[in-house]
């Protein structure tokens, strides 16, 4: 990722563009933690499931990654609602540490189970165009990352509007701005913090295929990808689409500004300082509430 | 009958003491001795996480640095059982000199906030070369001198007496005025700030002997090992076990992190050649007692012994029954 040419666009460029696949990631685990406050641990493993399941309907079926989405992304929904409804909801429940461990729990028994299944050789989504490139003006990028960020940006706009201009969004909405008053109005808080996690799932199985696409992952790749997602969380905001989106382009770029500056070994440290800053002077983000 | 326990766990040591001495196989020491390495350090996260509200993820943190201090102090001359002291030592201060900025962060931004410190500083070891020469490559590890007359004996013992210590540590924590600052902090905040409990004194106590203690244990685990380097010291695999153990066993219980610990070593133990399952099943413990028994195994224990010896074991002798 550390470029060693002279070239200061190149990396600027490349930092947006994976900042883009970097705000995809973390559109669901702003959204979850905006209405329910709720960190989900398995969220970068969920995105890697959906990588598998992709990976799976590839090799086994021939399906187009982005096509397979079609199957994808009901699938993601539905288990993001069982689990919320059954797991984490009941959580809630006991105490307000509960539903973190149980995050954990099934982050681990995910891992674990890919590793079962997959084995930990690192796979990838292969397609016609994963290794194609474009061009602008004479520099060269690998087309994956222009696809990854015109995802981020759709997505991102998708859930918006969701939040805005739906029934069901604008009461996930109300939920997280004030749980009491929505029930006085009679929103059923439970099923909508399943429909918003089931949003998330959805947003997840996305961010999994472009994720799959553009780099190779291993059972293991989900906690890496989630201390990336909470950093784009922590910058850009908890619970703001927007916010998250641009916390995404600004990691990207502190990430391929550290490589080009520091080389490629101190691009995560870059990363991790600007967290701890973040959290130091303004830990609801650049943009959240 | 109220002497039985103190006796009984007497014995129990005593029997993890002679283990080496009869000949147990050494798959069975190494196995013994990680679990008294992770007793300690569970003891210690229970104490953060159960009895201080900390839920800290750092502690790879601190267990790297004393141990790092450690083995770059055998390299310029340091002995390692002074290492290891001024590791535990180091590992205070560290905790010291970030809890002005951790503490002010709450709940879900502290445990993020401290998820985020082992990470950077495995960069920085990554980077930074204190002793020796330039190394091939990435890694930066390092070998521990100066232990070639110690055996695994001695090193066991010694993990024993950090284990049992840590046991102590904790139960003389709760029960001094620390401790009872920190159960009316966990009760109410607010309410105990205002009565005149010094709230942050009394987490940044608590934070540094932690701290300390868990250094020392990795000390211990490095002089074992002999090796050290960044990406396994560093790894939030640690921070996992002990989550793992403090809670399957028992969050905010003195006996949880004991029984979670031997649950956790032994599906290690059991399941070792197949990798992912022993982790599996973890996890589906963990969620499964989380839904059903939040105070872990040993608050099952506790709810469902009838027998009086049962529940006299799982309250560790402590005068109610």
């Amino acid at each position: 990722m550390g470029m060693g040419s002279g070239d200061i666009i190149t990396p600027i460029v490349i930092g947006i563009m994976l900042g883009g696949l970097y705000a995809l990631i973390a559109l669901g685990l702003s959204l979850v933690f905006g209405v329910m406050r709720l960190i989900n641990l398995a969220h970068g493993d969920l995105v890697v499931l959906s990588s598998y399941i992709a990976y799976a309907l590839l090799t086994y079926l021939g399906l187009d990654p982005v096509v397979g989405l079609v199957i994808s992304i009901p699938f993601m929904f539905i288990l993001g609602f069982l689990i919320q409804r059954y797991l984490l909801g009941k959580g809630f429940a006991v105490s307000s540490e509960t539903p973190l461990i149980i995050a954990f729990g099934i982050s681990l028994v995910l891992q674990n189970l890919n590793q079962i299944l997959w084995t930990p050789l690192s796979r990838g989504l292969n397609t016609s165009y994963t290794h194609a490139s474009f061009f602008l003006g004479e520099r060269q990028f690998p087309a994956t990352y222009l696809l990854d960020f015109a995802a981020g940006i759709i997505v991102m706009l998708a859930l918006r509007l969701f939040l805005t201009r739906t029934y069901m969004g604008r009461a996930i909405s109300a939920a997280s701005q004030d749980k009491r008053a929505a029930q006085l109005m009679g929103i059923n808080t439970n099923r909508v913090y399943g429909y918003a996690f089931a949003v998330a799932m959805g947003s997840a199985a996305i961010a999994g295929v472009f994720l799959g696409m553009t780099f190779p992952f291993t059972p293991t790749s989900g906690t890496s990808f989630l201390t990336i997602a909470f950093g784009t969380v922590i910058i850009g905001g908890l619970g703001s689409m927007a916010g998250t989106f641009f916390g995404g382009i600004i990691l990207g770029v502190f990430q391929t500004m550290g490589g080009y500056f520091l080389g490629p070994a101190s691009q995560m440290l870059i990363v991790y300082v600007l967290v701890l800053l973040i959290l130091a002077i303004r830990p609801t983000g650049l943009f959240g509430r | 009958m109220e002497r039985l326990t103190p006796i009984a766990v007497v014995v129990v040591i005593a029997v993890l003491a002679a283990l080496p001495l009869i000949g147990a196989p050494e798959s069975w020491i190494l196995y013994v001795f990680l679990f008294l390495v992770y007793l300690a350090m569970a003891n210690m996260w229970n104490l953060l996480a159960g009895y201080a509200g900390l839920i800290s993820l750092c502690q790879p943190a601190f267990l790297g640095l004393a141990a790092y201090t450690m083995t770059v102090g055998t390299w310029v001359g340091v002995p390692w059982w002074l290492g290891m002291v001024g590791g535990a030592f180091v590992a205070a201060l560290f905790a010291l000199a970030i809890s002005v900025a951790v503490f002010r962060l709450s709940g879900v931004y502290f445990a993020i906030g401290t998820l985020v410190v082992p990470e950077a500083i495995r960069m920085v070891f990554y980077l930074w070369r204190p002793v020796g020469g330039k190394m091939q490559g990435a890694g930066a590890g390092y070998m521990v001198k100066g232990i070639g007359n110690l055996s695994p004996q001695e090193i066991y013992w010694l993990a024993l007496v950090v284990a049992v210590g840590s046991v102590l540590i904790l139960r003389g924590v709760l029960k001094s005025r620390l401790g009872l600052g920190l159960a009316a902090v966990r009760d109410n905040e607010r309410c105990a700030a205002s009565s005149g409990v010094n709230v942050f004194r009394l987490k940044l106590y608590t934070f540094i002997i932690a701290a300390a203690v868990t250094g020392f244990a990795g000390a211990v685990y490095y002089v074992y090992q002999g090796y050290i380097e960044p990406s396994a010291t560093f790894n939030v695999k640690w921070t996992m076990t002990l989550l793992l153990a403090t809670v399957i066993g028992g969050i905010r219980t003195e006996g949880g992190p004991m029984v979670g610990t031997i649950v956790v070593v032994f599906l290690y133990f059991l399941l070792a050649r197949y990798a992912g399952y022993s982790l599996l099943i973890q996890g589906i413990i963990l969620i499964c007692i989380m839904l059903v028994s939040p105070q872990g195994l040993v608050g099952l224990a506790r709810k469902t012994a009838v027998h009086p010896l049962a529940r006299r074991i799982t309250t560790l002798g402590r005068k109610a029954g």
